[in-house]
């Protein structure tokens, strides 16, 4: 019992880290970012590379795949994101391309593959990544057995969601970029750089993406095309919850977790998805703001 | 971003430029050219067996179901500002109703020490002992039994999507989901329904899908799909869609469903009942999503769960988007454009991979600087002739209820 409960809480925290990011993206700048779990698959790559190259382990790569992938979603932002706003659905096409273009990036090794040269660590094939000794093993709390690596995911999710929070509500650009959910020219006409804050913020969703990569490449293969059901999750997850909701956030994915926790205990992994899905579909029905909606103007 | 916002910039792409009103002449050439575009394609789809071989011709079979689907994401997206992201589930659905039908006719199914055909999978995961019967090799596998008429699988393949679009659609719409929403719930539907079909093993042969089918059998014709017959099969249908299609959309309904994307509100307060039309034509689309889904299975001769996969309903709307989200027509070639490029490119291994990065930012590149497609594109080349032409000529007279018109029409 306790074990499927501690499942479940492990699975929404990877959620949860997911969604975090896309929940700002999408919340704040109203861009569907689909090239969210190509942020994902990035985080994961940095922690193959930086172990490969640096020869460092998984605690430095997630500063460091936090800022290659905020780095990578300032430029996008500025190349692509930044013409798009006000058109929802096709900010979701175009990051669709996005997402091919950084999968296939990958895959040809930086393109570098056409002058055949080939990079240890990237190319089309599978990657691993070995966690420290620290994180190996289990603890034996209340008589059950707890896998650590999935405690230290929560720990992670649990400091990015406060640092999150901490950002949004307690500092100055967060206000600025809450004004700009609430009405951008409002915000414009304030003296706000809305440029700037957008570029940022959709910056700082990317890089938490990649620190969210970064997890799971702990505990999963890494490939490119390792992103895609992540996005998918992510986003349901911030539907389900109310755009623009922490708290809603937060419910939703531990909700969501939880009931793929127990459905996969009770039947398999696949149905388990399904059942959660469905559990979307009828959350947008019943409750098309979300669980905790975010009052708009 | 409120809500009203994001459902408003979610509806349909970007509301084009008001400029002066065209000429009543000009107006008429138009719809003339889009007529003989219409006509043009439809000719050249229906005299291409006369120089291409059947192995080729079965290859541009396939584009041409593409091409369908592009017609049916158009008539979604562009004419009811429905993004539909599931459309892979109604292609799925009437591409797995068909090939159940053909599953059991072919010759492996009729081997299997019965005297009804079973499907070789069923055997393979049979509980030791099961009887070898379609009835009860299996828990769900009376499921089948219906399938071992053909016209049954041919006549599911239209009506469960339509029965599918028809009930999600009331739902939804009768709920007043709109925008967004709609795309995230079709697209959680046909994830969900993906795997539910993979897990569902013992029925449906999971990840492998169904493969060894028959040819489709009408009248004692076989339809090899390498055939010419075939290839006309695929054509004529697609045609008869695009005309069908194209009819239906200037009937008083097809106006009222435009209506209902500009302003949905409006419309309402006039008295229609708007989830009726939406969902009238979100279920037609269905079909014809699952008419190419059908024709699918009969050229390709399988059906398999990446029916339903994201990246492939995705693409779909990637296709429209290219040749034209309100234009069907421009869908249509769009969808047998990108196909067509890149079955040849693909032939080489290092092209296939360029041409991923190609399609990449082709996505991009649409969206930022061609929202109206290729259709969009020719219809400002036209509009540039024209004004050309006029140029050189003195202004022709305008009808009298032309000039009262204000030069820029208020929004």
């Amino acid at each position: 019992m306790i074990d499927t409960i501690f499942i479940g809480l492990s699975l929404a925290s990877i959620l949860l880290l997911v969604a975090l990011g896309l929940s700002i993206t999408y919340g704040a700048l109203g861009v569907i970012n689909m090239a969210h779990g190509e942020m994902v698959m990035i985080g994961a790559y940095v922690t193959v590379l930086a172990h490969i190259y640096l020869g460092v382990n998984l605690f430095f790569a997630i500063p460091l795949a936090f800022v290659v992938a905020a780095a990578l979603g300032w430029l996008i932002e500025r190349l692509v994101v930044r013409r798009l706003y006000g058109r929802l659905l096709d900010t979701l096409l175009a990051t669709w391309g996005v997402a091919i273009l950084i999968q296939q990036a990958v895959r040809l090794d930086l393109g570098l593959t056409f002058f055949g040269v080939n990079l240890a660590g990237l190319g089309p094939g599978l990657q691993n990544v070995q966690v420290p000794a620290v994180l190996q093993g289990s603890v034996s709390l209340l008589g059950v057995n707890l896998n650590v690596y999935r405690l230290f995911i929560i720990l992670v999710t649990l400091i990015a969601t406060v640092a999150t929070w901490y950002l949004m509500y307690r500092t100055s650009i967060g206000t600025q970029v809450r004004a700009i959910m609430r009405n951008p020219k409002m915000a414009a006409a304030c003296g706000i750089n809305v440029k700037r804050v957008n570029a940022l913020t959709f910056a700082y969703g990317s890089g938490l993406a990649g620190i969210a990569g970064v997890m799971m490449s702990g505990f999963k293969t890494v490939f490119p095309e390792m992103g895609t059901p992540y996005v998918v999750d992510g986003f349901l997850v911030v539907v389900a919850g109310g755009v623009g909701s922490l708290v809603g956030l937060i419910a939703s994915s531990g909700l969501l977790g939880q009931i793929n926790g127990v459905f996969a205990a009770l039947t398999n992994d696949i149905l388990a998805r399904a059942v959660m899905f469905g559990t979307v579909i009828l959350i947008i029905i019943l409750r098309p703001q979300g669980l905790f909606s975010f009052r708009g103007r | 971003m409120s809500d009203a916002d994001l459902n408003a910039a979610a509806n349909v792409g970007t509301a084009p430029v008001e400029k002066a009103p065209p000429s009543a002449t000009a107006t008429r050439i138009k719809t003339w050219l889009e007529y003989a575009g219409y006509a043009g394609f439809i000719l050249v789809i229906l005299v291409l067996p006369f120089f291409f071989d059947e192995f080729t011709l079965n290859r541009f079979a396939k584009y041409l179901v593409y091409g369908m689907l592009g017609v049916a994401i158009a008539l979604s997206w562009g004419y009811a500002g429905i993004l539909n992201l599931g459309q892979g589930l109604f292609f799925g659905a009437g591409a797995y109703m068909i090939a159940m039908s053909l599953k059991l006719e072919s010759r492996t199914s009729l081997a299997q020490g019965s005297d009804t055909p079973v499907p070789d999978f069923m055997l393979w995961n049979a509980e030791p002992g099961a009887p070898t019967e379609l009835c009860c090799i299996n828990p769900a596998s009376f499921l089948w039994l219906p399938f071992q008429a053909t016209w049954f699988g041919v006549l599911m393949g239209i009506v469960l999507p339509v029965v599918i679009a028809g009930i999600v659609g009331l739902t939804i719409f009768k709920k007043r989901v709109s925008g967004v929403y709609i795309s995230i719930i079709t697209l959680a539907l046909v994830l969900l329904v993906r795997l539910v079909v993979i897990d569902a093993q013992p029925v449906t042969n999971g990840f492998n899908g169904l493969t060894d089918l028959a040819y489709l059998t009408v009248f004692g014709f076989e339809f090899d799909p390498y055939l010419k017959e075939t290839y006309y099969l695929v054509a004529i249908l697609l045609s008869l869609v695009l005309v069908g299609a194209r009819l239906l959309v200037s009937t008083r309904a097809g106006l009222i469903l435009q209506a209902i994307r500009d302003d949905q509100n409006r419309v309402r307060y006039l008295g229609f009942d708007v989830p009726v039309y939406q969902t009238v034509f979100f279920a037609i689309s269905a079909a014809i999503a699952g008419l190419a889904g059908m024709l699918y299975v009969i050229v390709a001769e399988f059906a398999s769960p990446t029916f339903m996969d994201l990246a492939f309903s995705i693409t779909m709307v990637v296709w429209a988007a290219v040749g034209g989200r309100a234009s069907l027509l421009g869908a249509c070639i769009g969808a047998i454009l990108i196909n067509t490029i890149e079955a040849s490119v693909s032939e080489t291994q290092s092209l296939v991979q360029a041409w991923q990065v190609f399609i990449g930012l082709l996505f991009v590149g649409v969206v930022l600087f061609l929202p109206r497609g290729l259709a969009g594109l020719s219809s400002d080349i036209v509009d540039f002739v024209l004004r050309l032409f006029n140029r050189r000529r003195p202004a022709e007279p305008r009808p009298a209820g032309e000039a009262m018109r204000p030069p820029v029409a208020a929004e």
